[in-house]
């Protein structure tokens, strides 16, 4: 199935990968969009803005839909060596709360990703192999597998990506705990904005559930002037 | 097994009534025994259930009494690395409008976490709604509530459910409806549960948590992470398995179960002595035929085991009665204990389906076959040492010898010596109830030889209402000592449980209407629950000045309670502002120290004033030092007071609010207590209260009479338990002496034959028969009302020290006994009426050849 290639260093693919996607802020209206296995569906809208990039970055998600989450503000805060801190501000309570985030297999609220799946992780908390190459969506990619270091930084046992060849954007991720594939992450409609290869839908697939989340983007902008001082739980409770 | 089927067997059923009423006496024993052992498991096994049941799989709870703690604490627990997952949690007990309901417990929960630790199995596909933390936190009125519950009052997703918050009734919106599983079966189904911090403004709580729930690491043991939690949180947090929580509801039902245990322990004390009544009448009938099985070649071992096998069928048969009637009532308990519990949630547990450990129901026969086999030792033995030669020799065996009454007097002495010598001794446990057995002991041995005297005493009152017929009935009893002391004994032993707990319970109202007179002197008290013992929603402090600042008031005084675990004890700590209740306290005796001296050093925060019952419980003395851990610092104050306080049961140290303020971060209030300005009408400033928070906050303003009436409702619910025992005892008094008389007036057939053979009228007998009865029962009342006294004594003692804790004032019940001697005097008549006429009715021929 894997096509034979010449010896290439997995590890700086993905850090290659990781690079390319760089972008000092982005901003971005999303749709997300669950659709349960019994023909359920549920839709939230969001204003996305992250200050930084991967390893270091900050986040801002502002709920604009439906009514009954509107306001309603996440601030994650990412590490490149730990989980990330996330705080919630409730519009309806007037109040800010750190968000427990002990179980990062916990599904973020409702969709099929987890807590896990939305965090960025640095290059050297996994181990990486190439096992191939191989054509998806009819481009062609490079299959590499990470595995965690350590066992307790992730739910899964073992990620196999797929990074196209030619612009090093990601297409497809297999999560895999034991030897099931639990979740499947495909991009498409890849774009290049500003100099970035973004995916502009992003489907989520929970293979145990059977449901599906899709994410929509929208009015994309990269290295966009946000202020530090925005992404503070003090600016949370004043916004 | 040959001579019980041929001797024993024919005798029971020759006397059936007799037996019927000997073993009376054991079913009851057993059946009380039975019934408060089983309520009393079904509640505490409901209990633990339901907390299984909320705490799904957490293994740790981190606590600091019911103040709770700051949200950073959770921060710190999730920061230990033997921790897993910590997800924090608020309990409330909530009215909810819905007809009929009443309470809801209200568990705030996280739901970003708690999905770890507890299984939300929502039916009918709405994982996704609920299953989405971001709707079910983002709108404060969320709600899942338990299918039971739901389905009790037609509630679908999206129905409106109001509750009675600290901000007044609020309508909730059901987002979630639980499969009746696991945590949705928690008190029935009468749960709801919420957002945490939703949960923090609408039960007033601030930024604090009740407790935070642990699931740990992978490898950690439960003795790693509560190492490790101790020494990162302090001693003020106390670290426990779930399971530990039931240890509350049985430090409340323990002190029930020791009054129960009093209660069955002398019906069975009074069954034995029915017991050894009939034996030693049966032995007496049977002397010929025991002198025919003797002189047949029946050794006297046989014999005596006869005796015995004949009691232990009698026990297991009484005893096997006694456990389907036990069950019975363990049905009806079960509620009131329940009920009895329900502070510990304010959520009743449900103990509707009795089950009985088997455990149980085999000491119950065990204890009702030993009672039955101790109480025919001594009739076995004299059936055993029967001469075959002297066994036509009728009449001796009533007699009681001088040397016999000498021994019995001497003992009796021995016994009150040493019950007198345990009385210096009453702080070791052991001495303390050997001196009551003592006690009752001497009491048992003097009884023949008082009920002599009073017999012989009785004889001119006697004669003087029928002057015949009363010296035949007086003389009767006057040589028959053996036959008379064993009615006499077991009514006796009766009237002295009724009189220990009449006294109790009269003794318990008086002390509590006398601490309300002193404490509860406000003109109005200010809640905001209307039950004192819901604790789960609290006021903010900023309440107090808005209080003071109206119109007519004079003065506000502000509570805090809150219950704390002090040595492993959990105890209530009272939180007041000293210098102000000084002023306004009508206490004048402390049981130790100086009023003012220790109201001055406690304001200051110099001090501490405990109740008596945790001074006793903890042994503590004045100026001794208290380390009471909280959450933010241990308090170590000297006792500046002890006083006499029934706030709690297990005990309450009272603090200035200061103190408590400083140490648990947490200000609110459990009650605020206004005093009227002089002049102004108490009506008026009620109403402006209720209208200065109408719409904003919910508050209940009880007038100094209402709260009194409140407190008095909640004693009267212990209370009216006492009473139950009161009617077993009479009802165990009654059996007793109907028994008892039954039998030994039908063991006098005979004698009175002769009676009639001499020219005794008919009713001149019936009147002998009827006067002896009621003199039998005069001298138990008289003996038992004696006896009462020391048992009123040593009961008081047990309720302090084994029960609640709680010190009464020694009050005897003049005015229960006084009812009850009438009750007990009539009953005597009445189990003297059939007998008589039975005897009457038996020809005369007959009646001589009886026995």
């Amino acid at each position: 199935m894997h096509a034979a290639g010449p010896p290439v260093d997995a590890r700086a693919i993905v850090q290659e990968a990781q690079k390319r996607g760089r972008a000092s802020s982005q901003r971005y209206e999303g749709l997300l969009q669950t659709f349960e296995a019994q023909g359920k569906t549920s839709e939230k809208r969001w204003i996305y803005e992250r200050l930084g990039s991967y390893g270091a970055s900050k986040v801002i998600i502002r709920f604009t839909a439906p009514p009954e989450v509107r306001g309603v503000t996440l601030l994650i805060v990412n590490h490149p060596d730990k989980a990330s801190d996330q705080w919630m501000w409730t519009p309806a309570l007037e109040r800010d709360r750190r968000i427990a985030l002990q179980d990062r297999s916990t599904r973020f609220f409702g969709t099929d990703f987890s807590f896990e799946d939305l965090e960025e992780r640095d290059v050297d908390q996994f181990d990486y192999k190439l096992l191939g190459e191989e054509a998806v969506d009819g481009a062609m990619c490079w299959s590499i597998q990470s595995t965690p270091k350590l066992s307790r930084f992730s739910q899964y046992t073992r990620v196999i990506n797929w990074i196209r060849k030619d612009t090093y954007a990601w297409t497809r991720i297999d999560s895999y705990v034991k030897d099931d594939v639990v979740r499947r992450l495909e991009h498409r409609d890849l774009r290049n904005l500003q100099g970035i290869w973004t995916a502009l839908q992003t489907t989520m697939t929970d293979l145990r559930r059977g449901s599906i989340t899709r994410l929509a983007l929208d009015k994309v902008e990269y290295n966009v002037p946000l202020r530090e001082e925005d992404f503070t739980v003090e600016a949370l409770r004043r916004k | 097994m040959r001579l019980l089927r041929l001797i024993s067997w024919q005798y029971a059923r020759r006397h059936i009534l007799r037996t019927a009423l000997t073993v009376a006496g054991i079913v009851l024993g057993v059946a009380v025994f039975v019934a408060m052992r089983t309520a009393n498991q079904n509640v505490l096994l409901a209990f633990s259930q339901t907390i299984d049941r909320i705490a799904g799989r957490t293994q740790l709870q981190v606590t600091a009494g019911e103040a709770g703690f700051g949200e950073e604490i959770l921060e710190k627990v999730q920061s230990a690395p033997t921790v897993r997952i910590a997800v924090p949690v608020i309990e409330a007990v909530a009215e909810s409008g819905l007809p009929g309901q009443g309470t809801l417990l209200v568990l705030g929960v996280d739901m970003t976490g708690d999905r770890s630790l507890r299984e939300y199995d929502l039916s009918g596909g709405q994982d996704a709604t609920v299953d989405d933390p971001l709707v079910f936190l983002a709108q404060p009125d969320s709600l899942i509530i338990s299918k039971d519950l739901a389905e009790k009052h037609h509630l679908a997703v999206g129905s409106r459910l109001p509750l009675q918050t600290a901000l007044g009734e609020r309508p909730f919106v059901v987002r979630g409806i639980m499969e009746p599983t696991g945590l949705a079966t928690a008190f029935g189904g009468s749960l709801a549960v919420m957002d945490v911090y939703a949960a923090q403004k609408m039960f007033g709580r601030g930024r604090t948590f009740d407790r935070i729930d642990v699931a740990l690491a992978p490898g950690a043991t439960v003795a790693d992470a509560e190492r490790q939690l101790t020494a990162l949180l302090g001693p003020g947090f106390e670290i426990q398995p779930p399971a530990t929580r039931g240890r509350q509801a049985e430090a409340m039902l323990a002190g029930y179960a020791v009054m129960v245990s009093v209660s069955s322990a002398f019906a069975l004390f009074v069954g034995m002595f029915i017991i050894y009544n009939s034996f030693a009448i049966a032995v007496t009938q049977r002397r010929s035929e025991i002198g025919i099985l003797r002189a047949l070649g029946a050794t006297r071992r046989q014999i005596r085991w006869l005796f015995l096998c004949e009691s232990a069928a009698l026990g297991a048969i009484g005893s096997v009665a006694g456990l389907g009637l036990g069950l019975l009532i363990a049905h009806a308990t079960a509620a009131t204990l329940s009920g009895l519990a329900a502070n510990l949630y304010g959520v009743a547990q449900q103990a509707s389906e009795v089950t009985t450990r088997p455990g149980v129901l085999a000491l119950a026969v065990f204890i009702g076959v030993t009672t039955s086999v101790m109480a025919a030792v001594i009739p076995a033995r004299n059936a055993a040492d029967v001469d075959p030669v002297q066994a036509l020799q009728k009449g001796r065996f009533q007699v009681i010898s001088a040397q016999e009454n000498r021994t019995r007097i001497r003992l009796a002495g021995v016994a009150a010596g040493l019950s007198i010598a345990c009385m210096f001794a009453t702080e070791r446990r052991l001495l303390f109830y050997a001196g009551y057995a003592f006690a009752l002991a001497a009491a048992v041995l003097l009884a023949p030889l008082l009920s002599g005297r009073l017999a012989r005493a009785l004889r001119p009152v006697l004669t003087s209402v029928r002057p015949v017929e009363g010296a035949l009935a007086a003389d009767s009893l006057i040589q028959s000592p053996r036959r008379t002391s064993a009615t006499v004994l077991a009514l006796m032993l009766s009237v002295a449980l009724i009189v220990a707990f009449a006294g109790m319970a009269r003794a318990g109202y008086a002390s509590i209407v006398q601490w309300m007179n002193t404490t509860l002197n406000p003109d109005l008290v200010v809640m905001p629950s209307p039950r004192f013992d819901l604790r789960t929603t609290r006021f903010p402090a900023a309440m107090a000045p808005e209080i003071r600042a109206l119109e007519g008031v004079e003065r506000v005084q502000m509570f805090r309670f809150s219950r704390i675990t002090l040595n492993g004890v959990p105890i209530m700590a009272v939180a007041l502002e000293m210098q102000s209740v000084a002023q306004t306290t009508r206490l004048r005796r402390p049981v130790a120290g100086d009023i003012e001296k220790m109201f001055q050093l406690s304001a200051a925060g110099a001090g501490v004033i405990v109740s008596d019952n945790l001074s006793r419980r903890l042994k503590l003395s004045l100026g001794d030092t208290l380390d009471i851990p909280a959450p933010y610092g241990t308090i170590r104050l000297p006792v500046v007071g002890i006083i006499v306080d029934y706030s709690d049961q297990q005990g309450a140290v009272l603090l200035d609010r200061t103190v408590f303020v400083e140490h648990w971060h947490d200000d609110s209030v459990s009650d605020i207590r206004v005093f009227v300005a002089r002049g102004a009408d108490i009506a008026t400033v009620r109403q402006r209260i209720i209208d200065r928070y109408a719409g904003k906050r919910r508050l209940f303003v009880l007038t100094s009479e209402q709260s009194r009436s409140y407190v008095l409702n909640i004693a009267n619910q212990w209370f009216g338990l006492m009473y139950v025992q009161v009617a077993v005892a009479v009802f165990v008094a009654i059996l007793g002496i109907v028994n008892t008389l039954t039998v030994s007036i039908t063991d006098r057939r005979r004698e009175l034959g002769v009676l009639q053979a001499v020219g005794a009228l008919r009713r001149q007998i019936r009147r002998t028969i009827w006067l002896e009865a009621l003199a039998v029962g005069a001298i138990g009342v008289l003996l038992g009302c004696a006896l009462g006294a020391v048992n009123l004594y040593y009961v008081l003692d047990i309720v302090q020290r084994d029960v609640a804790g709680l010190r009464f004032d020694y009050e005897y019940p003049v005015t229960t006994i006084l009812a009850i001697v009438p009750v007990i005097l009539g009953a005597a008549f009445a189990a003297a009426i059939w007998p008589a006429e039975a005897a009457l009715r038996l020809p005369l021929v007959e009646a001589l050849e009886h026995e």
